[in-house]
């Protein structure tokens, strides 16, 4: 007993480090997706006030860029308007154009991003209060964004296209075949696309559009484009795509809500 | 108790600084500055060691908190505060630390916190990118990372010691 008790008191510094690691350990081993995105939601009441503050003075430096992003914008909106315009008159209506529209976009503001980590989150400064809602789709003038992961009153949370949780559907456009887009933790400019068999014929430059599969995204929202390709273990090729969005300056992003998603889900659902 | 009301100020000031200044700023995607372990590397010579230990958990538990990823900041700290003594016993002159001295460049100079910093930065580094990644696939390109945001961390701090904590 009292060898035990000498042997405690000497190395106690040695056992308290290593009954810390240990619990650091075991609280990183047993981090869920679902944890972090619990975490994440916490973290975001607390601090959500306070990055708006901040986020203020972030966006100030930023206003010209904003301008001349929102001008581009324009002027391609104004292009399509044109377009579809000049089609109305035509009279050839087709039914969609007709009906209720399907979706309906909410323009948000980041006001949290981190694009240097592993795991990153935006948050943005829209909530319930918006009509944003968990798993809503959320997309930038450059492109694919990310998914709404949670939502409060006055902020949600996004998990990007560069998280190591992130997996999402999307097709290549020349051909059409559908693939599961993920992202390898690397560079912030650059996400994996897999799943697309080796027959299929690439090449550098195409592009990447979302599929349509989920009721989360609307079909052909860009993506990126095909920087490199290689066969993965003989059947199904790894390509490398160059994202659109440049998750480094991003600053206004819009939500994507769907009016059709409850009926397609419910319909699923049923079908099961 | 002016030294510990001194150290749970700079605790908070420190977190803060790296949560909302310091997590903001992205060079390239590749390098990050963490220099909340300052805290580590300014408490007093003579903390009891079980001190600095369970700071070196608290702090890495709020840094946890804040940016969602339970259990890989902490990891890193208590490490960086376990290994913070024998750092110390190495780096020491001849003579020792003498009392009412801190570990700053102000008493011990330049060179010396140099060497002391950028140590405790490389292992704190190196545990919280490879925690991070979890896996040795990507290997070089993580040791790239801690590489270079080692750099980055290392030289904020030293020039911190010029600016905001001289003394």
């Amino acid at each position: 007993m009292r060898t035990l008790l000498r042997f405690i008191q000497k190395y106690s510094n040695l056992l308290l480090f290593l009954i810390l690691e240990i619990i650091a350990i075991s609280l990183i081993a047993q981090n869920s997706s679902y944890q972090r995105s619990r975490l994440i939601r916490l973290n975001r009441q607390i601090t959500g006030f306070m990055y708006n503050r901040v986020d203020g003075a972030r966006e100030y430096f930023s206003l010209r860029e904003a301008n001349e992003q929102l001008i581009k914008e324009n002027t391609e909106l104004r292009n399509r308007l044109d377009l579809v315009s000049s089609r109305l008159d035509s009279s050839t209506v087709t039914s969609e154009l007709k009906g209720e529209h399907r979706y309906y976009y909410v323009q948000s503001r980041i006001v949290r991003n981190s694009s240097n980590k592993q795991y990153n989150y935006l948050t943005l400064d829209k909530g319930k209060k918006d009509g944003v809602f968990r798993d809503m789709g959320v997309v930038s003038d450059q492109g694919l964004v990310g998914i709404i992961l949670e939502s409060s009153a006055n902020y949600s949370t996004v998990i990007p296209v560069i998280n190591r949780d992130f997996r999402l559907s999307a097709k290549i456009k020349s051909n059409n075949y559908a693939g599961i887009l993920q992202w390898n933790g690397l560079s912030p400019r650059h996400a994996m696309l897999s799943e697309i068999p080796f027959h299929v014929a690439l090449n550098e430059g195409d592009t990447i559009l979302t599929s349509g599969f989920s009721s989360i995204f609307p079909e052909g929202i860009e993506v990126g484009t095909i920087e490199s390709f290689h066969l993965e273990r003989g059947n199904f090729y790894d390509i490398r795509v160059e994202l659109f969005t440049n998750f480094q300056r991003l600053y206004h992003v819009n939500v994507i809500r769907n009016f059709r998603r409850e009926e397609q889900l419910d319909l699923e659902n049923q079908s099961r | 108790m002016y030294i510990i009301a001194r150290n749970i100020f700079r605790f908070v000031v420190l977190i803060l600084f790296q949560v909302l200044v310091m997590d903001n700023v992205m060079i390239n995607g590749y390098m990050i500055p963490y220099i909340y372990i300052l805290f580590i590397l300014l408490m007093p010579f003579e903390t009891p060691r079980w001190i600095q230990l369970i700071s070196g958990f608290l702090l890495g538990l709020v840094m946890d908190l804040f940016s969602g990823t339970l259990g890989m900041h902490t990891a890193a700290t208590v490490l960086a505060a376990f290994v913070r003594p024998y750092l110390l016993d190495l780096l020491a002159s001849r003579d020792g630390y003498e009392p009412e001295t801190f570990p700053r460049i102000h008493y011990y100079g330049f060179l010396w916190f140099l060497k002391y910093a950028a140590l405790i930065v490389v292992i704190h580094h190196l545990a919280l990118f490879y925690l991070e990644v979890f896996q040795l696939k990507h290997f070089f390109s993580t040791l790239l990372r801690v590489i270079l945001s080692s750099i980055l961390s290392t030289s904020t701090i030293v020039l911190s010691q010029y600016f905001v904590f001289r003394k």
